[in-house]
């Protein structure tokens, strides 16, 4: 589902963000991506979501050599994938139900599919209630679960997540952690997930990459991650 | 599809009215200025056209050559002319005949009357040249063949005329040309104010798989709706100012050579103009607007 091959990252500014990565993440897995600030998560994402394009390497997602990609093409490919940040990126002045929403009517959607596939995602999310709220209206947690929702709504194959409990307390990110296992188990979607939070990656157990300046130093498929230097 | 982008193009205009507004204004004024060009220069074109098809070439056959086979010869050397539209010939008794008439007294005429059988008329051709920059050397060429006599035109001061009026013809072009380009970098940058005011937008639509084409098609409305807005006033202006003016003058100007385009249809087709320059003034401000935002958001 999501291949990297010696994939090196350098910006134009000179920073070398990513050293010979190689990841292999099968269909239906879900994997965290942990490492100190600075390490290289965030940059990992923007490959795999065609935000950046690698320095050397290939990245492959859902079979879709991304690095080859055209600017116009970009938007298509990622129909393929949900992507969720740690600043929700709702637009605010569109209601809960219209943001989800709008991720279906930009590829084209019929209305009446909408609303029933919407009303669907927002149960599953637990946001029934919630259709008409608007972003500000609701909390850190409720605004990742319309997040969320968005990302899943066309049902995509791979979700990334890039620390999308970074800006939540402990209790508010555990109840991400159960919706992502949900739809992981639900769907089958394959989840890749960056965070800096090792009590949840110690406590939801699953494979674990581990990001050093740039270089992958471990990849523990049982999970569970004590710092080195702790 | 189309709906939604239309839909959200005027609610954008909506949002930032002040600005789509002044945008609109300036829009209008630009297209005003253009409006009087067009009239200006579709009239100076009708003029010199009326001056350049009553401009012809007097060719005088040379007493010595009145035989038919010369004469024919000769024609077929002015008509081989580069810039040669049309030859007529006239003969010398109708040169005579047309020279008498010229008169409306009996008593003048009679007076020449007694030449006609010893006709001082040449026989002659008359020769329409393309257009009216051409006369001159198309009427030096002529002269050059052989049993011409003389050859006679308007002239050079109406030459020279019909020469200064294509150049400004050709200015008055260039100038609508700049001054649409003016428009188009006006709404450019009132389209892409709205742009970065909706920035988070745009991002947010790449990032959960709209198209450049889906991204850009509301703010192309907005853009083709502020210049349908700025070309509305500037066709006001255009119709009833045009009318007016050919009420008050009666249609003619100066002389009757320089006659008023009557208004109807005229003023529409000035009027489909403006607002096609309106449109496609918005629509290339805004497409440029969006795409060299698009380029930049990843
Ligand atoms: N757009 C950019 N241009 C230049 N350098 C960048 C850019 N983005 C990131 N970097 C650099 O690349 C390195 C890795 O950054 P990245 O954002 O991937 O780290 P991260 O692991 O996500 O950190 P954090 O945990 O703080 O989010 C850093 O040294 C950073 O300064
Ligand atoms: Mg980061």
């Amino acid at each position: 589902m999501i291949e990297c091959m010696n994939v090196y990252k350098r910006y134009p500014t000179g920073t070398n963000a990513l050293y010979d990565i190689n990841v292999k993440v099968e269909q239906g897995e879900f994997i965290y991506i942990i490492g100190p600030t600075g390490s290289g998560k965030s940059t990992l994402i923007k490959l795999l979501d065609g935000e950046e394009k690698a320095t050397k390497g290939k990245v492959k997602v859902v079979g879709i050599d991304v690095g080859t990609l055209r600017h116009s093409q970009i938007p298509i490919y990622r129909r393929n994938i949900g992507v969720v940040f740690q600043d929700f990126r709702l637009l605010p002045t569109k209601t809960v139900f219209e943001n989800i929403s709008y991720a279906l009517e930009v590829i084209n959607m019929k209305k009446k599919m909408i609303r029933i596939r919407v009303n669907e995602i927002m149960d599953i999310v637990g946001l029934s209630d919630k259709g008409d709220a608007f972003p500000a209206e609701l909390s850190g947690g409720q605004q990742q679960r319309v997040a969320i929702a968005r990302a899943i709504a066309n049902r995509p194959k791979v979700l990334i997540a890039d620390e999308p409990t970074g800006n939540l307390d402990p209790g508010k990110s555990d109840e991400i952690m159960d919706l992502l296992e949900r739809i992981n188990e639900a769907y089958g979607t394959t989840i890749l997930m960056v965070t800096h939070d090792l009590t949840l990656v110690n406590k939801h157990r699953k494979r674990t990459v581990v990001l050093e300046q740039g270089h992958i130093v471990a990849d523990l498929a049982e999970g569970g991650y004590v710092r080195h230097d702790q | 599809m189309i709906s939604r982008a239309l839909k959200e193009g005027f609610s954008g205009v909506g949002r930032h009215w002040a600005m789509s507004i002044s945008s609109a204004i300036a829009v209008a004024i630009t297209l005003t200025i253009i409006s009087l060009f067009l009239i200006f220069t579709t009239h100076l074109q009708t003029f010199t056209k009326n001056v350049e098809s009553s401009m012809e070439i007097a060719v005088l056959v040379d007493f010595d050559y009145e035989s038919s086979e010369e004469e024919k010869r000769i024609e077929d050397s002015i008509k081989a002319i580069e810039g040669v539209k049309k030859v007529s010939f006239s003969t010398k008794e109708q040169e005579f005949n047309y020279y008498i008439e010229q008169y409306d007294d009996e008593e003048t005429r009679a007076v020449f009357e007694p030449f006609r059988d010893d006709n001082p008329m040449h026989d002659a051709f008359y020769v329409e040249a393309v257009s009216g920059d051409q006369i001159r050397s198309v009427a030096e060429q002529i002269h050059a063949i052989e049993g011409v006599s003389d050859v006679n035109y308007g002239g050079q001061s109406t030459i020279d005329m019909v020469a200064a009026m294509i150049n400004i013809r050709r200015f008055g072009g260039i100038f609508v040309l700049a001054l649409s380009v003016l428009a188009i970098f006006l709404i450019q940058n009132t389209i892409k104010l709205t742009i970065y005011a909706r920035q988070d937008e745009i991002d947010i639509m790449r990032n959960v798989g709209a198209t450049n084409g889906f991204i850009r098609a509301p703010f192309v409305w907005e853009g083709i709706i502020t210049g349908v807005l700025g070309s509305i006033l500037p066709i006001l202006l255009t119709i009833y100012g045009y009318k007016f003016a050919y009420n008050l003058v009666h249609g003619v100007m100066f002389s009757s050579m320089f006659k008023m385009i009557a208004p109807v249809p005229y003023i529409y087709y000035v009027s489909a103009v403006l607002l096609a320059i309106g449109i496609l003034v918005g629509l290339i401000g805004s497409w440029m607007s969006v795409t060299r935002y698009l380029r930049e958001t990843k």
